[in-house]
């Protein structure tokens, strides 16, 4: 009895969210996947570009290219970072945190054109480089994939980074006396004991920074001199430009069941639970 | 992209902003009566900052919200300064002649926003302000009523830019800009464009197709007389030639920016972005009418718009007198689109006058029949060459 109405009171109190998550998401979620497949004519004419169209097998292919670098160079990078702040200082912490939190709010436009000023061929970096005498004439490393990838690893240091400091602060400091104890070298204590203890920050980093980096379009457009193209950009194209909603719905609809897929396979080898943070 | 929105409107025309305070505080209002409208602040808040800025009567007219009464028709551009230009220019002579109030809004009508309005059957605009490309891509979408040409005059615009879905509102200029203490020699056509040897250097390109296909063919060697028909595959191998030397703009603001900070040489650009580069460059920056795509902005008229299609094609009517036109290029540059303007700009201004006799013999007329037109493939040549020229770029 008293069970019936406890259960009663907890729905009534979830209600709200409930009907919030309903109206506003997966009813326009499911908005988005009605349209397409009924535009232009109703069937599966949009997914069936998937596998026809060799523009979008090259776009998926930029993009999914991008994707792997970002997220790999990201989280080397940020366990680096991570691993330092584990390790200093509280003080020295503390000001780590602060920049890294720092660059995170500042705007995503603001950094791409950062980025520009640095490394435009008259930029900081080629003008230093010439003055040094290292370089005769000027590398190109913006307005290329070279360019979209810097900007794109800075934009998601902080996604890897906190996870993964998140994950490594937790790890026993004794584990690795140890192992050094019991005879193992420095590296040996770190590959065979600390890294396969950071994993699941190691993982929840490389899913943040991956399932973010899909949907990039402005770090592209800027730093890619429009000639890095991923599917978010052409999604917003098809959306707003050409008004093609069906390719766009399509399109989008792919990218999250891809999202997805990709979470359930990783879901079998590691519990995802854990790794975000909910125990 | 609202956020390049915001540049786009702030970079435009930096002299209107630094000269005329009453301007910016219109803006203001504005952008204040739509937050009211939108719930996002309340009355109290609301009139609290109109009196701040004293402009009061305004704001009260501009109604926060209860937009689109009987005897009003809303006008939608793009923000900023537009707001007042075209209030001075289009809207006050209107409600002069009919009694009818004028409502700008600056939101932008984007063609994705126009589409869904009428989709959802619920209009709230009357009349936009789009370009050709737009008005192509909505009148296939069937979204946009056609041009009633006996109340809105054919003869008081050029043939080519009286489309069946809009009618040109004003015109602008693709052309082709340099910065002549950068580029070594000064090029004097898409030939020069295309030649990376003699003129190093990043050049820029656009986005989309128009302007820039009509580039490509006469690189190819046609005339500007025989850019039309555009063969889309060539012109769109033309553009790979020199791909790795082009940046693609996609915003004005963004076209001027690769002037000033020096990274491209040369720029198939706006002769609005060439005339404000000039200026601020001192003099560094030029253009060539030679060879350059004068293209329309159009006036669209939404399905079902709350005023009703006569009063939006009398609105587009009275829009034609000349001397309105004039005001609105003194203000924002933008070409007038009644060839009998052409005498009442000022002298010192005709060179920047993409409609100008001398300056429109030169040029190529954008030919929005052509782009309706079905290719081969079964889709329609605008439709072809925009995803050509997309996949070009990737």
């Amino acid at each position: 009895m008293g069970g019936s109405s406890q259960q009663f009171r907890y729905w009534m109190l979830i209600l709200p969210a409930v009907a919030l998550m309903l109206i506003f998401y997966v009813f326009p979620l499911i908005q988005v996947l009605w349209i397409s497949v009924t535009e232009p004519v109703p069937g599966l004419g949009n997914y069936e570009e998937l596998f026809t169209s060799d523009f979008l097998h090259k776009i998926w292919w930029t993009t999914a290219r991008i994707c792997l670098l970002t997220t790999a160079l990201t989280v080397v990078l940020g366990y680096v970072v991570a691993f330092a702040m584990a390790h200093v200082e509280r003080q020295q912490m503390t000001m780590m945190m602060f920049c890294i939190l720092l660059t995170f709010w500042l705007s995503v436009l603001v950094r791409a054109f950062a980025w520009v000023m640095l490394l435009r061929t008259q930029g900081t970096i080629n003008e230093f480089l010439q003055f040094i005498g290292l370089i005769d004439r000027p590398l190109r490393l913006a307005r290329n994939e070279i360019g979209v990838v810097i900007g794109m690893v800075h934009f998601m240091l902080p996604l890897a980074i906190l996870p993964i400091y998140a994950n490594i602060r937790t790890i026993d400091a004794k584990y690795v006396s140890a192992a050094r104890g019991l005879g193992g070298s420095a590296i040996q204590a770190f590959l065979w004991v600390y890294l396969p203890l950071s994993r699941p920050g190691i993982i929840a980093a490389c899913m943040l920074v991956f399932v973010f980096s899909l949907g990039f379009f402005i770090t592209p457009a800027i730093l890619g001199g429009g000639k890095v193209v991923m599917i978010s950009e052409y999604i917003r194209v098809a959306f707003e430009e050409t008004l093609l909603w069906g390719k766009a719905t399509m399109l989008s609809s792919s990218l999250l069941f891809g999202v997805f897929l990709l979470l359930a396979i990783v879901g079998r080898f590691v519990d995802l639970r854990r790794v975000f943070g909910s125990s | 992209m609202s956020l390049t929105k915001t540049l786009y409107e702030k970079d435009l025309y930096p002299e209107i902003e630094d000269n005329c305070d009453s301007d910016f505080a219109r803006d203001c209002v504005e952008i204040a009566s739509e937050r009211l409208a939108k719930g996002e602040i309340d009355r109290r808040t609301f009139m609290k900052a109109i009196a701040f800025l004293g402009a009061v009567p305004t704001a009260v007219a501009l109604g926060g919200g209860q937009a689109n009464a009987a005897g009003e028709i809303v006008i939608v551009n793009w923000g900023g300064p537009a707001v007042d230009a075209y209030q001075k220019a289009f809207g006050e002579p209107f409600e002069k002649a009919t009694g009818v109030k004028v409502v700008i809004d600056g939101t932008g009508p984007l063609g994705s926003k126009i589409r869904a309005m009428v989709e959802a059957n619920a209009v709230t605009w009357d009349v936009c302000d789009t370009g050709a490309g737009t008005t192509l891509v909505l009148a296939d979408a069937g979204v946009i009523e056609e041009i009633d040409y006996s109340i809105v005059d054919k003869s008081k615009v050029l043939p080519e830019f009286a489309f069946d879905h809009g009618v040109v509102n004003y015109m602008f200029s693709f052309i082709l800009a340099y910065n002549k203490e950068t580029v070594g020699k000064v090029p004097t056509g898409w030939a020069d464009f295309w030649n990376t040897a003699d003129f190093p250097g990043f050049r820029t390109m656009r986005k989309q197709p128009n302007g820039m296909m009509e580039a490509c063919m006469q690189a190819l060697g046609r005339s500007p007389k025989d850019v039309y028909p555009i063969d889309i595959d060539s012109a769109v191998d033309k553009f790979k030639e020199i791909k790795d030397d082009v940046i693609i703009w996609g915003s004005g603001s963004q076209s001027q920016q690769l002037f000033r900070e020096g990274e491209v040489v040369m720029g198939n650009i706006w002769h609005t972005r060439a005339n404000l580069l000039r200026r601020d460059m001192n003099g560094a920056v030029e253009w060539t009418w030679a060879g350059g795509c004068v293209a329309p902005g159009m006036w669209n008229v939404p399905k079902g718009n709350p005023a009703g299609k006569d009063t939006a094609m009398q609105f587009i009517a009275s829009s034609q007198d000349p001397a309105q036109q004039v005001e609105l290029f003194k203000i924002m540059g933008n070409g007038p689109a009644n060839p009998a303007a052409a005498d009442l700009v000022p002298d010192d201004l005709k060179a920047y006058d993409p409609g100008q006799p001398g300056n429109l013999s030169q040029q190529v007329p954008f030919n929005g029949n052509w782009y309706r037109e079905m290719h081969s493939s079964g889709k329609t040549n605008d439709q072809y060459s925009r995803e050509k020229w997309l996949e070009a770029q990737a």
